[in-house]
């Protein structure tokens, strides 16, 4: 548990499977149940508290939260009240998840069109959420929104919206 | 007298319905909320429809598997990547963006301020066994069929002690501890002590600190 909730850096907490098998001391080629039960042990037991083991795809962390409907209690949006700037974010994750983990600012510009978006950039790099790379214009997400957004959630949110036709393609007005 | 419900017709036939519409194609299994369908039966289970119910049950869990199945079969059917780029570029306004985010925050759960030797040492301190509170119970009073008869001692207690006097007189003047040599029984040993301790009592005999001697 000491583990699982310890910040690490700034976009990092948590620990790695082979974080945790290390501290353990677990050899062998039970490694990986021993793993699994451990999660799911510790799980059980921090449930009645409220808590929740989750993992971040991002850099493959184990890390503790509050569960789903405490989450949205205790005011976990850190985007409230910028929304535009949370939608600029919401379009680097689909392009960073579209082009193997990297997107171009151009292509960001292109989806966001009308909006500006280079100030946004900024302000979600000195957040923490995203690493920019000057000379190639790449943008690569960090570790960071997988701790504060549940990303598969997310995805299956917007297949079913999608899949639901709720969503109509809008005409682009040049 | 409590009144039982049973839905578990009512439920049957709900679910034969909605298996009517999905083939119909008159509605998706993923529109529909089967929870109700299951708090209907959490609710209204009893002892007498136990059984009823639990058949029921196996077609609410059926109909729940196909919703899964459904599910999965949205998603692997999906394209995510390119749907995905199609409805950026159908540039949704920021809100609904914002809606998609709403559920999806979480809040992480940090112990930066606790070091690992406190919680090492308040996990030793939890797991510590404990003593259980003391419970006074009440005892409780037995029937037995025969007469139940107190057997009293042949001698009274200061007949006893006198006869034991009578005894130990001749030894006197002795040390304490040569008074219960010839004794090997520990209840025997109990038994003349107590008697000897009233004997100092009522100054029949006599105890000299310093050197340990029984004296009259």
């Amino acid at each position: 548990m000491y583990y699982l909730s310890k910040k690490k850096n700034k976009y990092q907490m948590g620990a790695t499977k082979e974080e945790i098998i290390e501290v353990f001391q677990v050899k062998g080629r039970n490694e990986s149940i021993y793993f699994q039960e451990l999660i799911t042990n510790l799980s059980k037991y921090i449930e009645t508290l409220g808590l929740y083991i989750r993992f971040n795809p991002l850099d493959d962390h184990w890390f503790i939260s509050y569960d789903d409907e405490m989450s949205n209690l205790v005011a976990a949006n850190p985007f409230k009240g910028q929304a535009k700037l949370a939608a600029t974010l919401f379009c680097v994750i689909i392009c960073t998840y579209s082009n193997s983990g990297v997107a171009r600012v151009k292509e960001i510009k292109e989806l966001r069109k009308k909006k500006d978006i280079l100030d946004d950039l900024k302000i979600l790099q000195e957040e923490g959420y995203i690493e920019t790379d000057e000379k190639t214009n790449e943008v690569r997400l960090t570790p960071l929104i997988g701790y504060q957004l549940d990303l598969q959630k997310l995805f299956t949110k917007l297949s079913l919206k999608l899949k639901s036709n709720e969503i109509k393609p809008k005409e682009t007005s040049n | 007298m409590i009144e039982f419900k049973d839905l578990s017709d009512e439920i049957k036939d709900k679910i034969r319905e909605i298996y009517e519409d999905v083939k119909r194609g008159k509605v998706s299994l993923l529109d529909l909320e089967l929870v109700p369908i299951f708090n209907d039966l959490k609710n209204t289970l009893n002892t007498s429809n136990i059984d009823k119910y639990s058949k029921v049950y196996i077609d609410a869990c059926e109909l729940l598997k196909d919703k899964f199945k459904e599910f999965q079969d949205l998603l692997n059917s999906m394209e995510d990547e390119k749907k995905f780029d199609l409805y950026l570029k159908s540039n949704p306004d920021d809100k609904e963006i914002i809606e998609l985010f709403n559920e999806c925050w979480i809040k992480t759960f940090q112990l930066q301020s606790l070091s690992y030797d406190f919680l090492e040492q308040s996990q030793i301190k939890l797991s510590r066994d404990r003593i259980p509170p003391i419970v006074i119970e009440h005892l409780k009073r037995e029937k037995v069929k025969e007469n139940f008869i107190l057997e009293l001692p042949t001698q009274k207690f200061t007949d006893k002690m006198n006869d034991f006097l009578e005894t130990i007189k001749k030894k006197l003047p002795c040390s304490f501890n040569s008074i219960f040599d010839s004794m090997g029984n520990q209840i025997e040993i109990y038994e003349k002590f107590v008697y000897l301790l009233h004997l100092l009592q009522i100054k029949e005999v006599k105890y000299k600190h310093e050197t340990d001697i029984l004296y009259i």
